[in-house]
């Protein structure tokens, strides 16, 4: 099987050719982080710097996120998970970006680490000198010895779901895709009271940092719904009611586009499962319609287009 | 469904007693269909319960499922969209879309817990003013059983 | 001053003790996320060895939601009415030794100056803020590389330090007496003195990085190239400003439903996009670049200019919670190690 520094060695390799000869100007990708257990992104314009690159199961970021921005007039390298990749793809679907703009290096993967998932492990964080996967489970080696952490332990909570761990499209492909040991599922209280009080107390928490949204590669509105005041559709303050509107409405934004990376959920100060609710609507919408967010034989989004056999919501008297 | 004159009143199953809650119902109507049945109900003189609160869009596929979010967000106890049967969109394609939309709002209402009673979705098309006000009567009664909604954020 | 040591089994006695005379601020777990400050009751089991991710007490003497007045109209009169926080006596438990310092950059900005703050200074001014340190330092702090730590004792009324099955409560101001008072407590003996002088040198000594010994405000530059770094990764959210225990950047809205009006404060940061938007469309600081250098800046040069105090205590959250991982430690460490390169002798 190969390791991962050899595919480390293999995306570095290529994103030289991409600076060299392939008419690309900039490369994204995972760089180290200020700390072993995480990593950054990179932006490598010089074939001298493709050293930075890294890949290792920190390597978490979305990179799609910076697409619409950086490959808007020039040919932009971007080195993707599988995740990322469908984020690109539906990117590339609602016209932000042009598949002639961008040179995907796609790898096969995993599952990748949430840091935050490392902090209430059997170490301390501040002696860990390295994370590493060692057939089925994550070698965390600290200033005091190994510390092996089983996936269910230590991966991004959308991780444990995701089953499409091969790149959709790419130029290259590199890396070795591995299928999840077991599938979690998500579990909502069942009755519908229970429910609307689960949402109620999550909604509660949140502060509104908006880091759920900025960190998607979906949310890429000019100006998005929840900062206009004319309407005011929901209002600055911090209120459960408030926060509720922004995430529903921001659910229904997504419904059919979300690819499920659980980068919202990662991201989110207040752990509030946003993740659950925003990839449930794409899961829904693959159910109704056998429409599949990500997929790139789609032309369309789900929500601009219709067919004449589509199931009929309509209720017959009140 | 049962044919009905334009003279004949819709059946209410209890008439509302004063200083009762009456439920508040928030209604998004198209103005080519649904709309002018709301109209052709009042110039019958139909009665209907005063609970809805109608807000007119050009078509059911200008409902931006934000309207249904935010009716349920300010309290309404009730949300009601109604828009041409399909085929008979007044710009051909609107309700197709709205279909869509309005599936995938039911779907989100379930998976944050608000009870699908409490949504209401239909076809009615101008001529059927008693029909408009039947509905209108049999939504109002369903949420009245059900009670007041106890708000998005309420513990 | 006496100090005291408090057997972890006794906090029931030690809260209950307290909320006699005081209402008591501290740390509670919620639904799986951080801790939050809030007024406890006896029933309540705060966090009180500083042990776990909490929000600052910012959140609890700036609420990020506050209704600052609200105005009624009906056919007879106009009525304004602004209810401020009671001014009762408040003992805040369980807070960060860098979120107690941060209260003090709090105080510059609300309470000093020609005009304060009274709805800060009504839960401010009569409340006794009482730090922990842990046994373990967070692995993000960097409390020793901002500032002289000593120097953060005598801002607050005391500071319990967690030496396992106990903690040793410091007395490092006059009005912390009640902290020392109860019956419960016991007098240190020279093991806990010795234990409790090893856990703060372990603060005292956590994280002493290569921009310590450098006055951070005069290093930062207008031009520094550091900052198109930053902006490159930065996505623009407002998790850093909101879970720090410095910013205290708000918006003011007015709210009307029917006849009422709610003029409210909630939060806001610089970087967001539309922070300095202005009516008329123009926005002085329209991408990250300028907003991400507006923010070092103001903590680490303009406040210092302005309050002679540094807007940042070494807390770590937005070391932890940032969502690309832009490291300010990182970010000081550069500045500051290439400002030596260039004062170097050639």
């Amino acid at each position: 099987m190969l390791n991962m520094s050899d595919t480390q060695n293999a995306i570095r390799e290529e994103a030289k050719k991409a600076l060299e000869s392939r008419g690309v100007t900039l490369v994204i990708g995972w760089g180290a982080g200020s700390v072993p257990f995480k990593t950054t992104p990179v932006f490598i314009n010089k074939s001298e710097d493709v050293d930075k690159l890294v890949w290792n199961p920190a390597c978490v970021n979305n990179l799609a996120v910076y697409l619409p921005k950086l490959a808007k007039n020039s040919r932009v390298g971007i080195v993707a998970k599988p995740c990322d990749i469908r984020s690109i793809v539906t990117l590339i679907q609602e016209k932000q970006v042009k598949r002639d703009n961008l040179f995907i290096i796609g790898l096969g993967c995993r599952g990748v680490v949430d840091a935050q998932n490392l902090e209430d492990q059997d170490f301390h964080l501040q002696d860990v000198l390295a994370i590493d996967w060692v057939e089925a489970r994550l070698k965390v080696t600290t200033t005091s010895g190994e510390h092996l952490l089983e996936c269910s332990d230590c991966l991004r909570e959308m991780c444990l779901v995701c089953t499409k761990r091969t790149p959709a499209i790419y130029d290259v492909s590199l890396g070795e895709a591995v299928e999840p040991v077991e599938v979690k599922g998500c579990a909502l209280p069942e009755l519908p009271e229970e429910r609307r009080k689960y949402w109620s107390e999550q909604f509660a928490k949140c502060i509104r940092c908006y880091a759920c949204r900025q960190v998607c590669p979906n949310c890429y509105c000019e100006q998005c719904f929840a900062d206009r005041i004319e309407p005011k559709w929901t209002a600055k303050k911090a209120t459960t009611e408030e926060s509720w509107m922004f995430h529903a409405t921001r659910a229904m934004h997504l419904a059919g586009r979300c690819i499920g990376c659980g980068e919202c959920s990662r991201v989110c100060p207040v752990d509030i499962p946003v993740a659950e609710l925003m990839s449930e609507m794409s899961r829904l919408v693959e159910k109704k319609y056998g429409y599949q967010a990500g997929d790139p034989d789609e032309e369309l989004p789900v929500l601009g287009q219709y067919k004449q056999d589509d199931v009929d919501p309509a209720q017959h008297g009140g | 469904m049962t044919e009905q004159t334009l003279t004949q009143e819709p059946e209410i199953a209890e008439a509302p007693k004063t200083g009762e809650w009456q439920p508040t119902i928030l209604g998004i109507l198209c103005n080519w269909c649904s709309y002018a049945g709301a109209d052709l109900a009042g110039s019958a003189r139909l009665k209907y319960p005063e609970t809805i609160r109608i807000v007119r869009v050009p078509c059911s596929g200008r409902v931006d499922p934000m309207f249904v979010l935010k009716g349920f967000q300010k309290g309404f106890d009730g949300v009601m969209v109604l828009g041409c049967h399909p085929g008979d969109c007044h710009y051909a394609k609107g309700n197709y879309y709205a279909r869509r939309r309005i599936a995938l709002v039911k779907d989100l209402l379930a998976t944050l817990g608000i009870p699908e009673e409490r949504f209401h979705f239909e076809w009615v098309s101008a001529s059927e003013g008693n029909r408009f006000a039947q509905l209108v009567a049999e939504f109002t009664d369903k949420i009245r059983k059900l009670g007041p909604f106890a708000g998005v954020g309420a513990k | 001053m006496p100090d005291k040591v408090l057997t972890k089994s006794n906090i029931k006695e030690f809260l209950g003790f307290l909320l006699v005379r005081f209402s008591v601020v501290a740390p509670v777990p919620g639904k799986e996320g951080p801790a939050e400050f809030r007024e406890i009751g006896s029933d309540d089991e705060p966090i009180l060895d500083g042990s776990k991710m909490m929000l600052p007490p910012k959140d609890y003497l700036l609420p990020r939601y506050e209704v600052l007045l609200r105005v009624t109209k009906d056919k007879e009169q106009t009525k304004v009415e602004s209810t401020l926080p009671e001014d009762k006596p408040r003992v805040i438990l369980g807070m960060w030794l860098p979120d107690a310092q941060g209260i003090q950059v709090l105080d510059r900005v609300y309470l000093s100056g020609k005009f304060t703050d009274p709805y800060y200074g009504a839960r401010r001014k009569n409340s006794l803020l009482v730090a922990v340190v842990p046994e373990r330092p967070r692995w993000s702090w960097f409390c020793g590389s901002v500032d002289d730590v000593e120097t953060w004792k005598p801002n607050v009324e005391a500071i319990m330090y967690d030496l396992g099955d106990r903690y040793y409560i410091e007395q490092t101001s006059d009005k912390g007496a009640p902290l020392v008072e109860g019956s419960f407590l016991a007098d240190p003996i020279d093991a806990d003195i010795a234990k409790k002088n090893e856990v703060w040198d372990r603060f005292k000594n956590h994280s002493i990085l290569g921009f310590a010994d450098k006055k951070l405000y005069e290093n930062l530059s207008w031009e520094d190239p550091i900052w198109a770094e930053i902006a490159d990764k930065c996505i623009g959210c407002g998790m850093c400003s909101y879970t720090c225990p410095t910013c205290t950047c708000f918006d003011i809205q007015d709210e009307t439903c029917g006849s009422c009006t709610d003029r409210y404060r909630c939060r806001d940061t610089c970087q967001f996009e539309d922070f300095t938007l202005m009516g008329a469309g123009h926005n002085p600081r329209h991408n990250q670049l300028p907003r991400s250098r507006q923010r070092l800046l103001h903590k680490f040069q303009y406040q210092h200019e302005q309050y002679g105090i540094v807007g940042c205590t070494g807390c770590g959250r937005c070391v932890e919670l940032c969502p690309v991982n832009v490291d300010i430690r990182d970010i000081l460490n550069r500045v500051c190690s290439r400002k030596r390169e260039e004062e170097a002798p050639a």
